[in-house]
Parts: structure tokens; sequence; C-alpha cells
């Protein structure tokens, strides 16, 4: 299945000042081979992805592609040996076309920097062809599905005759139906000879598509099998260490309490918005998790944004504590104890250039001020308090947000909702780009608030997550509802097969 | 060909035409080969300063300095021929070379210090109009101030064939060499690129510091060439040349579909975005509209404009959901 | 053919009798109706001059250079007289300040075969081509103070040049003959900034050969600019004498620094113009002295000409020389002021 070595890393180390970023690091990629690459955040993944993209150079160690030892360090070197990577961010000119974007920067031209159209277009179905890539040339990257703007990255990537192809969470953003799509796609490309190195912190991935996995704990490399011989659980103890992944493994079933304290505190009667969802029915229990899950599209998000009154509806009703209400804007849920933590964190959620402290205040200011005036001991006081309760780290509460990492700033807009102490706490993919040991932590965190009687709905693509967490679970296709299950009643395949609608 | 440049700009040619229509029907000196005379001569140069703006914007950034650029060019102009008597053929080019060069400063300030383009290109803007002063013949001799440019090749601009004046072809041929430059050269896609993901395009190795400067060089190109147009027409220049004429650039180059985010938009609108505004301005004036009520119809026009671009970006991005939707 | 507009003749002997604007006023007026200026025939080649006011309907405009109150009160004069006439379409258009702006204008209004032009250029130069097409399309082109550098039909102006010597003999006076004097002048390239320097330096010559002019530097007409500029002149010399704006908001911004640094009794200040906040400035006894016009009655003079040559039908080709006509003006000083009547302060 796999072939002859392509890429050699012998030893590889980074030190920035005093912090060791990776320590002799050794890692082979063959032609054919998907290779999972998981750690935690911190371990020195993105260290070695940099050292192998020519971002960086390592202060010890070499690397060989193709038998010759490269200088490292440049960008272009490393590209023209054909090492190209896939950035969980959209490395995309949105607005041009896909033929456009396959050649960025590098369209043929006839000489004279004329464009050369014809060839352009000539390579571009070739390389699409060969590599069984389904794009329309001539569409706009911008009006294309997540899916398929990656694959316009892959085939950017393979235009430039890369053998070797570093993908950093290609999954991220994309839903259920996508991702099976894009294995196809890596699958495709592995039968072609390509070696990919495949970053995820999702584990049902990393089992179903990848050929070996190389483990990084505090910049070393802790294990390197092949997938088959090993088992999640083992996995999981590598690069999250034991009690964690106890932790999450066993915690989970133990916990599951369906309908809660048996107290209704939400319920929706036959929600509906033109266009978006129509005829939503379900009630949240005060002390359990109750996830909705389904496809991108399936139009979880403007349901919850709905009920939070960050968006209007059309027909229903939303009765909170037994008493109906029509939130009009977020300022009236939050007004009855309802906190919502949105998707998009940078975008949503967070002042990602302001401190720790200032986020976590965001939403309480009117608890630490005194006639308009901020009261910094009430402040410190509340912030200390979230850092630790969250586990915050750094706990350092006049940290900048854009310096934490994924996990962490998930726990800091998770704190900022908290401090209105909502009964009810709304979460849209909590744990997106989060790695799986501050995956774990988030998990820890909702089920604490749980078992303080607060009734959380979580929306969620991860079934692993949904499976973890939930005491109930709705699924939504095409803005209508699927069906309610009680967790413990239900396999993780039924689920998707729901989701699918098969 | 390019899905990127939103040809063909159909609503703004519909406005275009049915402001032309209504101003026809409502005034009689409108509808003349004389106004169409006034209109082409009176806004090539702000089109060509939009053609020149539309590079800048592009790349995500602006070009507020292209008014002070003018007056610089024209000065220089100005004195080469006045006070050292160089003759049209020297004093031409030479006005064009300082131009691009006062451009390229902009670009290395932006490309180079990383400064931001608003702050880099207001800095230079008021730099610029204060080397105007300190350059200015009339101001160390005034009594030559009121001496005429005769020189045939200098004021050459102000020609007309048939109906149509030289400024005009020279505006075609400015329109013609960037609009093939955007669209079928690799520097064209460069710009495209490095407007819509600039880091993108760092990361598959575009020259993006070269882009930005050879791009703000072409502005301030182009504000040679409106220059000449105007000292071509007054047969002198003076220090307060072009002075807010950025703003009808800018406004020219929005109007005709360029984005402020960058990335998006073609040549050929702002060409038309300036006419239109001219038009409306002409038009008001032979309506009898006041003055001073002028300015505000402009700035709706901009307005609208720039609303409709947003009704067109949010009715995209609800297509692209329903797509999503109708196809996981 | 000649058909100059005469030059109001002996401006130096009248300069004093202010109500004699008034007579000119009443004999440009009736020439409007009669079609005779000056007791010349203005026989037009279209026809005999007609005997009641012609019904046809004209359109007039003026070109103003900027908001200023000089242009607000020749645009009042010009309405006023128009309104009268009751067959004239008069439009006020703004320079804004713009060269280009006004040749735009300039274009539009040409094309729209408007039957006069009242203009006040920018530029001297910037304008002449503009005129020049307006004189060929047969438009006859009127300018106000500021000239442009190519032949039209009239310019009105008070005497800058005259108006200057005496402006320099008066304030040469006040310093007893001695002292540095600055200038605080409009930008290059206008026509006024020229006669209005040149006669100051000549009557300083002439009347004051001890007097110094120190420092000439350009306020483009704006009293802000014009307290920055002389503030900056302080400065660096403490013992300026004497100051002419060229133009009274000019002299007004010099008046305004010399009033907080508590000098003003020791500057003879003087202006150009005549505007109402000058004349109130000489009356407390500030401002020392201006060039009054009444500007009401140029802009009803500018529209008596141009009423009379659109009634008659004479194009601008007919004109084998530039008319010139100067209007009456007063060296207002705090014993002159009092002279000026309410109804011709602007």
């Amino acid at each position: 299945m796999t072939g002859a070595p392509l890429l050699r890393a012998r030893g590889l180390g980074k030190t920035f000042g005093t912090l060791v970023a990776l320590a002799d690091a050794s890692v082979e990629i063959r032609a054919g081979e998907v290779r999972s690459l998981v750690g935690a955040n911190g371990a020195g993944k993105s260290t070695l992805i940099k050292i192998l993209t020519g971002a960086i150079r390592p202060t010890t160690g070499e690397v060989e592609i193709g038998g010759e030892i490269v200088e490292t360090g440049r960008p272009a070197e490393m590209l023209a040996r054909g090492v190209a990577c896939i950035y969980q961010h959209s490395n995309l000119a949105p607005a041009m076309s896909v033929l456009d974007n396959i050649f960025l920067g590098r369209q043929p031209t006839r000489g004279l920097g004329l464009l050369d159209r014809p060839r352009q277009r000539r390579e571009a179905e070739a390389l699409i062809a060969r590599y069984e890539i389904d794009l329309d040339l001539d569409a706009t990257v911008a009006d294309l599905p997540t899916v398929k703007q990656k694959e316009v990255e892959i085939a950017k990537a393979l235009s430039l005759d890369a053998k070797i192809l570093l993908m950093d969470e290609p999954t991220a953003w994309l839903a259920h139906e996508e991702v099976a799509n894009l294995f196809r796609t890596i699958r495709t490309l592995k039968r072609n000879g390509v070696g990919i190195v495949y970053i995820s912190h999702i584990l049902d991935e990393i089992f179903e598509v990848c050929d070996t996995v190389t483990v990084l704990r505090d910049g070393r490399v802790v294990a390197d099998w092949n997938i088959a011989d090993i088992t999640r659980q083992q996995l999981l103890q590598k690069f999250i260490g034991e009690r964690l992944a106890a932790d999450a493994g066993a915690h989970a079933r133990r916990s599951r309490s369906a309908r809660g304290t048996g107290t209704v505190k939400l319920a929706v009667n036959h929600l509906g918005r033109k266009g978006l969802f129509e005829g939503i029915d379900f009630e949240v229990y005060a002390g359990e998790i109750f996830c909705i899950t389904g496809l991108i599209g399936s139009k979880r998000t403007e349901l919850v944004r709905s009920i939070f009154g960050a968006d209007r509806f059309d027909s229903g009703t939303i009765v909170i504590d037994g008493t109906e209400v029509r939130p009009r804007n977020p300022a009236d849920g939050i007004g009855r104890g309802v906190g919502f933590v949105p998707e998009d964190r940078h975008r949503d959620g967070l002042m990602l250039k302001m401190s720790v402290e200032q986020n976590l205040i965001m939403s309480a200011l009117g608890d630490v001020t005194d006639w308009g005036l901020m009261r910094r001991s009430r402040i410190a006081d509340m912030s200390r308090a979230a850092i630790a309760d969250l586990n915050i780290l750094p706990p350092e509460p006049h940290k900048e947000v854009a310096k934490l990492s994924g996990g962490n700033q998930q726990k800091v807009l998770i704190g900022k909702w908290l401090q209105i102490h909502p009964d009810i706490l709304l979460l849209d993919e909590p744990t997106v780009g989060v790695d799986v040991g501050a995956k774990a932590e988030i998990y820890t965190i909702l089920r604490k608030l749980k078992a303080e009687g607060r009734a959380i709905l979580v929306v969620s693509s991860d079934m692993e997550e949904v499976m973890t967490i939930a005491d109930r679970i709705m699924v939504m296709r095409s803005g209508r509802m699927v069906g309610i299950w009680d967790a413990d009643a239900v396999t993780q395949q039924e689920i998707v097969a729901y989701v699918g609608g098969e | 060909m390019i899905r990127t440049a939103r040809l063909p700009n159909r609503e703004l040619i519909i406005v275009f035409v049915v402001t032309i229509a209504v101003f026809c029907w409502l005034s009689g000196s409108f509808r003349t080969t004389g106004n169409l005379e006034n209109v082409l001569i009176g806004f090539s140069h702000t089109a060509i300063l939009a053609v020149g703006q539309s590079l800048p914007l592009l790349l995500g950034g602006i070009d507020l300095s292209v008014g002070s650029i003018m007056a610089l060019a024209g000065m220089a102009a100005f004195d080469a021929y006045i006070v050292l008597g160089l003759p049209g053929w020297i004093v031409l080019p030479g006005a064009l070379v300082l131009a691009t060069l006062a451009g390229a400063v902009n670009g290395v300030l932006i490309a180079k210090l990383k400064l931001q383009p608003f702050i880099a290109t207001l800095a230079t803007m008021a730099a610029y109009r204060g080397l105007t002063y300190a350059i200015s013949g009339r101001q160390i001799w005034p009594e030559i101030a009121t001496r005429p440019i005769t020189d045939p090749l200098i004021v050459a601009f102000d020609d007309y064939v048939g109906h149509v004046p030289y400024a005009f072809f020279l505006l075609l041929i400015v329109f013609a060499v960037v609009q093939l430059l955007l669209g079928v050269t690799k520097f064209g896609r460069d710009l495209y690129t490095i407007g819509g993901n600039v880091e993108a395009a760092r990361l598959c190795g575009i020259n993006v510091d070269r882009a930005v400067i050879i791009s703000y060089s072409i502005s301030g190109l182009c504000a040679g060439f409106a220059a000449l147009v105007l000292v071509s027409r007054m047969t002198t220049s003076t220090e307060s040349l072009g002075i807010g004429i950025e703003m009808s650039a800018i406004a020219a180059a929005i109007i005709g579909g360029v984005s402020l985010q960058g990335g998006i938009g073609n040549v050929f609108g702002p060409v038309i975005g300036a006419f239109l505004l001219g038009v409306v301005l002409i038009g008001l004036n032979l309506v009898g509209i006041p003055t001073y009520a002028q300015p505000v119809l402009t700035g709706l026009i901009l307005l609208g404009a720039v609303w409709y671009d947003r009704l067109l970006v949010q009715r995209r991005a609800r297509a692209i959901l329903a797509k999503q939707a109708a196809n996981p | 053919m000649s058909k100059k507009i005469p030059a109001h003749e002996g401006t130096t002997g009248t300069r004093r009798q202010i109500l004699g604007g008034f007579s000119l006023m009443a004999l440009a007026a009736g020439a409007a109706a009669t079609g005779a200026v000056g007791g010349v025939a203005l026989t037009a080649s279209s026809g005999p001059a007609m005997a009641a006011p012609s019904t046809k309907r004209r359109k007039m405009v003026f070109i103003q250079h900027q908001p200023h109150t000089v242009s607000t009160a020749w645009s009042e004069g010009l309405a006023e007289v128009f309104k009268v006439q009751g067959n004239i379409d008069y439009q006020l258009l703004d320079g804004q300040n713009k060269a280009d702006v006004q040749i735009s204008l300039m274009d539009t209004v040409i094309n729209d075969k408007v039957a006069a032009i009242f203009l006040q250029p920018a530029d001297s130069v910037a304008l002449a081509p503009s005129v020049k097409k307006a004189a060929r399309a047969g438009i006859p082109v009127i300018t106000l103070n500021i000239d442009a550098t190519a032949p039209h039909a009239a310019h009105i102006e008070m005497s800058h040049y005259l108006g200057a010597i005496e402006i320099a003999k008066a304030m040469g006076d006040k310093m007893g003959g001695q002292g540095k004097v600055v200038i605080i002048n409009a930008p290059p390239g206008q026509t006024v900034r020229d006669a209005r320097t040149n006669g100051f330096m000549e009557g300083l010559k002439r009347h004051h050969p001890g007097i110094k002019v120190i420092a000439d530097q350009v306020a483009d007409w704006d009293r802000k600019k014009a307290q920055d500029v002389f503030s900056t002149l302080l400065a660096a010399n403490p013992d300026i004498g004497g100051v002419y704006g060229v133009n009274d908001s000019m002299a007004l911004g010099a008046v305004d620094v010399a009033k907080t640094k508590g000098i003003i009794d020791k500057v003879v200040i003087f202006g150009n113009d005549g505007e109402k906040d000058a004349l109130e400035s000489i009356e407390r006894g500030e401002l020392a002295g201006t060039q009054f016009t009444d500007v009401f009655q140029q802009g009803r003079f500018a529209a008596a000409v141009a009423t009379v040559l659109a009634t008659g039908g004479v194009p601008a080709t007919a004109f084998a020389e530039q008319g010139y006509l100067l209007m009456p003006y007063v060296i207002a000083t705090k014993e002159t002021v009092a002279s000026i009547q309410p109804s011709q302060r602007w």
C-alpha cells in the first residue's frame, strides 16, 4: 500500500529563546501514505509543519527529500521539491474563479507576462481528471461550499506537482457529508502516490482515513504507529495523558441524565421561520444537555439564534419557565437568563485584541459597576474566579485573548457567558478547532453546569461529541426535525443515518 | 472572460443611460453635441484618475494623494516651461515621470514600511501639496503667474477630432492598457489575488511588495496624465490644482463596482462612474438646481451605489446557503 | 465698428462723491430700457433699438470664485436688477475655488447659450481659454474684480491700482513716513493681486520712500489663514508698523491678532474692498482704513451692462477692444467712514 519514502526528517529541533518548541523529532512520509500527526496544542505540531513548509528553519536536524538533504527555512525551495500545505484557513482569492485559484500566482504565460488561458484550462482539466476531483473551473470560489473550496486548495497544491501534502485540520469547518467527499479525494490522491500528512483532533477521522500516526507531546515524538495496530483508547492516552483519557471515555455514559431534574426550562412549540425552518418542537429540562445535530445547512444555527433573540421567528411559541416569550433582540434573551455561545468565536464572540479579563466581564458589566463606574477589585475577583473555574491557561487575566490557544479562547467565551449566570445556555459548535485535551475540559465544564441544574443546549456536527455529552439528541434536516432520542437508546451509526436522511 | 471583473456592469449602464435620458428630456441644451463635447472634455481626466485609483482599490488599499500628485506634476510642467523655457517634448514626459515617482513613493511606504494605505497616502497628500507650493515659480515670481503656456504640444489635449477631444482618446488608451493589464496578464491576476487574500498571495510566491509599488506608480502616472489634460486646458497650473479630486475618483471607482475591500472590480465601471458623476453635475446646472444642492445629490448617488453593492453581497450569501441546503 | 463700453471717466475726481455712483446707476438702468449707455448708441446689426422692454426670456449666470461676502453682494446686486427687468433668468454657480470646476461650468453655460456670463475667475490665465470659447460662441463675458488674460466684453472693478496707491499714501501718513510694512496677499495668478500689490508699492515709492516692505506672504483671501500668517510674521518682526491686507478678510485677520497681542494701537492695518465688518472695525478704531466701493452697485452696473448687450443683440465678436468699467471708490478711514450710507454697506 505504501511506497518509497518521499521525505525523511531527522532529529528536528527548534527553540525560541528558552522555549523548546520541538526536540529531536523524526518523521518519515512515504508515497501513498496518509500519516496522521496528533498532539495537544503546544505539543509542537505547528512547529513541525512550519519547518516542513520552509516557514521556519530548525535549530537542529535535517530534512531529506527524494534522497537529497534540502536547505530548510526557504518556502520556495520546499514548494519546488513538492511539499505543499493546505492550511486551516482558506488561502484562496474568493472573488476569483476556480481556474485562477488553482494557478494562483503561477498562471502560465506566453512571455511578456501575457496569460496563456487555453493552456491554463488544459492543464487544470487534466489535473482534476487525473485526481478525479469534481470541480467547475468557471465557478467563483466564494460561491462554492466549504468542501469544494478545500478541493480547490488541493488541486492548487497538486498543480505544483506536489508529492507531499500537509493538511492542517481540513475538516474543521466541514459538515459530516462533506467530510466523506474529502476522504474520497484523499484516497484518490493515495492511489496516485501522493504522501499526506493529516492533522486532526477528531479520532474518528484518523481511524478512518490514516495509515500511520505520529504522536507529539511537549515537543517530542512519543509514538509512531500503524493505525491498524492500535485502539482509540491507546491513542488518546498517548497524547492527552492517562487521567484525562479515562475521564473522557468512561465518564460519558455514567453521567447521562435524560430530562435532568424533570423541570422544563425551555419549551419550543411549532417554531418556524419562513424559508429556514418550521414545525420545531422540543423541551430542554433543567440539568440536562440537549444536543441538536445535523448537516451544515440544516438550519440548526438559525433555529438557536431565533430562540436567543438574535433573529426573529414567524410562527410558534417559545416558553421559558412556563411563560411565553417573544425575544426581539439579544438583550431580551439575556434578560431572561439565556446565554448564547456563537459558533465563530473570532467573528461573533471575542474581542481578540482585548485581555482575558476584559472579555470575561463584557456581558456582566452591570455586576462590576457602581453608578456606571467600574470597580477594579470586583472585576479582578470575578476574572480570577472564572479563570480558576474554567482552568484557562495560562491563568493570566491581562493576557491578550488572541495569544491563547483555540481551546482556551473557547473557555474564555464560555466564561464570558457564565458571568450572566444563565439558567439556559445555548452553545453552537463549542469545540470547533479545539484540541482533544481542551475538548475534554470543555465537556467537563458543561457537565458541571448541568450538575448545577442549568439547561444546556448544544449544536454540534461532531458525532463523537454528541455521543459523548448528550443526554438527549435531536436531529434536524433541511429546517425540519427528524426526531428526538435518548442518548442511551441510540447508537452513533443510527444517528448518522438519521442525519444523512437514509 | 473573468468572473471577478463583474462584467458588464449592467445595472450601472442602465442607471447611466436612464440618467442621460432624463436630462435630455428635461433640458434642450443637454441633448446637443456641444454638451457631449463638454462631458467628454470636462470629465475625461476624472475618468483617467478613476482608472488609476482602481488599482490601489483592487489591492484593498486607497490612494488619497492623486490630487496632490496632479498639482505637483502640473506645477513642474509650469516651471519647466515658463521658468526654464524647456520645450513640450521634454516637459510632458518629465511631468509624467515625476508623477509616477510620486506614486512609487506611496507604494514603497505601503509595501516596505508597512504603513496603512490610508495613512501613507494621507501623509503624502499633504506632503506633495506642500512640495507644490515649494517648487511653485508663481510664488517666487508672482508676475509670471499671469503668463500662459503656449507650447502647441502641451496645449494639444484641448483640441478636438470632430466632437471628440484628444483628452478622451488619452482616456481610451489608458483604459485599454489597464484593462488589458488586469485581464490578460499574470500581473493582473496577481492584483486580484492580493486583493482577495494577501496571505494566500504571499504563500503562492507572488511578489506582493512589487505589485503594490507598481500599482501605486500607475495610479501616480494616471494623476500625471490628468494633470496634463487640465494644464493643457488652463494654459497654466495652480497650487490648488486637483484639491478634493481624489474623492471624485474614489467615488467613480466605487460607483463603478470596485470593492473597497479589494479583489473585486474592473476599470470599465469606474470610467462610466466618472462620466455618470459628470453628467449629473452638468445636468443639474442646466436644469437650474442650486449649486449648493449638488454635492448632496452626488453623495446620494454614492450611497446608492454602496447600498446596491451591499445588496448584491447579501443576495449572493443567501444563494450560497440555499445551494448548500439543497444539495448537502 | 468700435463698441467699447466707456469707462466711468474722472475716477479720481469723483472718488469721494459716493452718491455719484447712484447717478451713474440711474444712467445705466435707463440705458437698459433705451439701448444706450453713456450716450453712445449701441446699434446692433440685428435691428433698431426697441422702445419697450423685450419679452424674450434670457438666461444669465454668475460663476463665482468661491463663497465670499464680495461675491454674495455682487450676486444680490445682479439679482436685484434682473428681478426688476422681469425677463431674465439669473443663476449663481459656485467655482469651489477650483479653476477646473469653473472651466467645466463655463463649458456648460456656453453650451446652454446663456445671454451673458459674469465671471470672477479663480485664475486669470486658467480661465482665459474658456473666455475665448465664450467669445467664439458670441456670448459676452463680464469679469468682476479679477480679470481674465483673454479679451472679453467688459471688466468691472474699482481701480485696484489707483486705490492701492492711495492706501499706501494714507498708511504712510499715519505711520509718519517711517517703519516696516508687511503685505498679506492673495494667491498668485489673479490680476487683482498684481494690481493691488503694484499699486501699493508704487504708492510707497511715490509718497513714502522711507517705509520698507519687509514681507509679502500669501493667505488665500482667508481671515483664518491671515491670522496664522500675521502671527508668524509678528514673531519674527515685533516692530512691524503697518499691514496691508489685500482684502478686508485678511486685514481683519491681522486685526484679530493685533488685538489679542495688545498692539492694535501700534500697528496701522489697511484692508481692501470695504465690507461691512471692515467698516465697523474702522468705526471702532481698530482697522485703520480700506478702499471702499459699493459692491451692490458694482453688481447692478454689471447687470445693466449685460442687459443692454443682450437686449441689443450685441455679439461678443463685435468688440474690438475690451471694456473697462471702473467703480467710484473712497478710501474709508475713521474720518470718512461716516459718509458711507447704510444702504451701501454690504
